[in-house]
C-alpha cells in the first residue's frame, strides 16, 4: 500500500525568513507519525502547507499517492493550531457546518460530541466555551465521519491534566483502530508515548525521520556499578564494540557501537571473568527527549 | 454550488448581526425615500398641476423609476458594511482556514462570497422595485397617458451599481482582512473618488473621471431632482449608457479576478 502522505523537498519562505528547507518524508499507513521540534521549528507551517492553507515556496506533497485536492481533505480529520469555529453558533451547529463541508451527514454529530464529552453543552454558543472545551470540540470535528487519517497540531493545548491524559488515550485508541495519525507537538513525552514514527525539525530543517525504533536504534545504553569504578572502567574499555564510557552519578554509562552485541548476561560474565563484581547492571533506553536535545543543541 | 450556498446559509441564519444589518439595509430603502418624499411634500409649495416648481414630480411615474433607486444608492455604505462584516468575520474567527481544511477549495469559498453578493443585491433591488411601485401607485397615482414602465431600466442600473459597490467592499475585505480597517478604507475610498470627481470633473471638465470605478456606475443613475436645472445633457447621457454599462462590466470582471486570485494564491 502506498504512503498516506508523501512530502518532497518542501521549502517555505515568509519574506526573507526561511521557515522550511527541503523537508521530505513519508507517512506510512497505520502509523502514528510525530512531527517534533521546538517552537518556531516549522511544524505548524508544514501542516498548514499539507492542508492547503499555506502555499509552499517550492516542493510538492501527495495524499494517498495522488496530487492534493479538496476531496482528499474531506477524508482527513484535522486540528490545526487553534480551534476555528463561528463564535456566535453553538457547538452542535458548528459541527453541522463542518460535517456539511466534509460532505457527511449529521448523524455522526451525536457520537463525536459524546466521545469528547460535550453533549451537555452542545447547544451553548462556542464563545461561552472554555479553552479546553473549544479544543475538545475541535477534536470532535476531526472525528466526524470516522476518517482513516487524522492530523493533530498540538492537540493537548489548553487541556487540563485530565484532558491531556484523555486525549492521549484517545489517540492511542485511534491508532489501535489502524488509523494513520500525524501528530505535531513540542511535548516530547506526549509523542514518545504514542508515536511509531517521528520526524524531527529544527529551524525548518529536517534533522531525522523514520520509524521511532530506527531513529532511536542503538541509543540504548547500559548502566554499570562496582565497588572499584576505576577498575570497572579499565575492564569495560577492553570489551568488544564499546563506543563510549561515561561517568554518571556513581555509575558508568556504556554505549556500544552500532550492531554491537549488548547482552547483559555476557557483559556480567565478562566483568566477572576479569575479576570485577558488578553491584549494578541495567539496560536503559535513551529517551526521545535526550535524543531530541542532542540533535537540536 | 447549491450545497455550498446551503452551508453559507447555515453560517448566517443564526447570526444576529447579519439580520440587523440586512434589516437596516432593506428598511433604509423605503425609509430614505419616504423621508425625502415627506420633505418635498411638506417643504416646497406646489404649483397648479400638483408639481413642485423646479423639482418636478420625482415620486410619480415615470420619474419615480429614477428617484427611488438614486435615493437608495445614497446608502450603499449599509450593504457594504454587511459584506465587510460577513467576510472579515471569517478572517477574525479563522473559519476561512477551517472551511478549506475541512474540504472546500479556496475557489469555492470565494465563489460563495461572490454569489452571496449577487443574492443580497437581488434582494435590495427587489425592495427598490417594490418601493418604486409603492410610491408610483399609492403615493402618487399615475395620471392618464403616463407610461408606467418607461425608465424601469433604472432598477437594473441600481442593481449594477449595488453589485459594483458590494464587490469593492468584498475586495477591500479580502485585501485588508480586519473589519474596522476595511470599513474605514471603503469609506475613505468612496470619499476620495468623489473628491477627485468633483475636482477634475466639475473643476476641469475632464471626462475620464466619469470612468472611475464608482463614478462609472453612479453615471448610470442621474440625479433625479430639478432635472431642468442640474441634470446633465439627457441625450448625451442616453448615448453613453452602453459605454457606462460596458466599463462597469469590465470593472466587475476585474474585481472578481483580483478577489479570487488573491484568495486562491496567498497564505490564509
Amino acid at each position: 500500500m502506498s504512503n498516506i502522505l508523501s512530502i518532497q523537498s518542501i521549502t517555505k519562505f515568509y519574506g526573507p525568513i526561511r521557515a522550511l528547507h527541503e523537508v521530505s518524508f513519508d507517512v506510512p499507513p497505520g502509523s502514528v507519525f510525530g512531527v517534533l521540534g521546538p517552537n518556531g521549528s516549522g511544524k505548524t507551517t508544514l501542516l498548514g502547507i499539507i492542508m492547503d492553507v499555506l502555499r509552499a515556496s517550492s516542493g510538492t506533497y501527495s495524499w494517498f499517492g495522488e496530487p492534493p485536492s479538496e476531496r482528499q481533505r474531506q477524508k482527513i480529520g484535522t486540528l490545526l493550531e487553534t480551534p476555528n469555529f463561528y463564535h456566535y453558533l453553538s457547538g452542535e451547529k458548528n459541527l453541522q457546518i463542518a460535517a456539511a463541508i466534509k460532505g457527511r451527514g449529521r448523524d455522526d454529530i451525536g457520537r463525536v460530541l459524546e466521545v469528547v464529552k460535550l453533549t451537555e453543552r452542545k447547544d451553548s454558543r462556542f464563545s461561552t466555551y472554555s479553552l479546553g472545551m473549544k479544543q475538545r470540540l475541535a477534536i470532535a470535528s476531526c472525528l466526524l465521519g470516522d476518517p482513516s487519517v487524522l492530523v493533530f497540531d498540538e492537540p493537548t493545548n489548553g487541556l487540563d491534566p485530565v484532558g491531556i491524559a484523555y486525549t492521549r488515550e484517545l489517540i492511542r485508541d485511534l491508532a489501535k483502530e489502524g488509523k494513520t495519525i500525524v501528530l505535531a507537538s513540542h511535548l516530547l513525552d506526549e509523542v514518545e508515548k504514542v508515536c511509531t514514527h517521528v520526524a524531527i525539525l529544527q529551524k525548518g530543517q529536517l534533522l531525522m525521520a523514520g520509524d521511532v525504533n530506527v531513529v532511536l536504534t542503538n541509543e540504548d545504553f547500559v548502566e554499570l556499578g562496582a565497588q572499584d569504578l576505576e577498575r570497572l572502567r579499565t575492564t569495560l574499555a577492553g570489551l568488544r564494540g564499546v563506543r563510549q564510557l561515561k561517568d554518571l552519578n556513581g555509575y558508568i554509562q556504556l554505549v556500544f557501537e552500532k550492531d554491537a552485541p549488548m547482552d547483559l548476561g555476557e557483559i556480567n560474565k565478562y566483568c566477572f571473568d576479569q575479576g570485577v563484581v558488578l553491584n549494578h547492571l541495567q539496560l536503559r533506553k535513551k529517551s526521545l527527549e535526550s535524543k531530541f536535545m542532542e540533535l537540536t543543541n | 454550488m447549491l450545497s455550498a450556498l446551503k452551508i453559507e446559509w447555515m453560517k448566517v441564519k443564526n447570526y444576529r448581526t447579519f439580520w440587523i444589518l440586512l434589516g437596516i439595509t432593506l428598511i433604509s430603502i423605503p425609509g430614505i425615500n419616504y423621508m425625502l418624499y415627506n420633505i418635498m411634500d411638506n417643504s416646497f409649495p406646489k404649483g397648479k398641476n400638483g408639481q413642485t416648481p423646479f423639482l418636478g414630480s420625482p415620486f410619480s411615474f415615470p420619474d419615480v423609476w429614477n428617484t427611488v433607486p438614486w435615493n437608495a444608492s445614497i446608502l450603499f455604505i449599509l450593504p457594504a458594511l454587511l459584506i465587510i462584516t460577513l467576510t472579515t468575520n471569517e478572517f477574525t474567527f479563522k473559519t476561512h482556514r477551517q472551511n478549506v481544511i475541512d474540504g472546500w477549495s479556496r475557489q469555492r469559498f470565494i465563489s460563495v462570497k461572490l454569489i452571496e453578493i449577487l443574492l443580497i443585491s437581488i434582494l435590495c433591488t427587489l425592495v427598490v422595485l417594490l418601493t418604486v411601485l409603492g410610491f408610483g401607485f399609492i403615493a402618487n397615482k399615475p395620471g392618464p397617458g403616463i407610461s408606467i414602465v418607461h425608465d424601469s431600466r433604472m432598477v437594473f442600473f441600481y442593481f449594477v451599481e449595488m453589485v459594483s459597490y458590494s464587490m469593492i467592499a468584498l475586495l477591500i475585505s479580502i485585501l485588508i482582512r480586519r473589519s474596522g480597517l476595511a470599513i474605514g478604507v471603503f469609506f475613505i475610498y468612496m470619499l476620495a473618488e468623489q473628491i477627485v470627481v468633483g475636482f477634475f470633473g466639475k473643476g476641469h471638465h475632464m471626462k475620464w473621471v466619469n470612468y472611475l470605478p464608482e463614478e462609472v456606475t453612479d453615471m448610470l443613475l442621474p440625479q433625479p431632482y430639478a432635472k431642468a436645472l442640474f441634470q446633465r445633457n439627457a441625450t448625451d447621457w442616453e448615448h453613453h449608457i452602453p459605454v457606462y454599462l460596458a466599463i462597469s462590466a469590465l470593472y466587475l470582471i476585474l474585481y472578481c479576478l483580483i478577489t479570487s486570485r488573491r484568495f486562491v494564491k496567498v497564505d490564509l
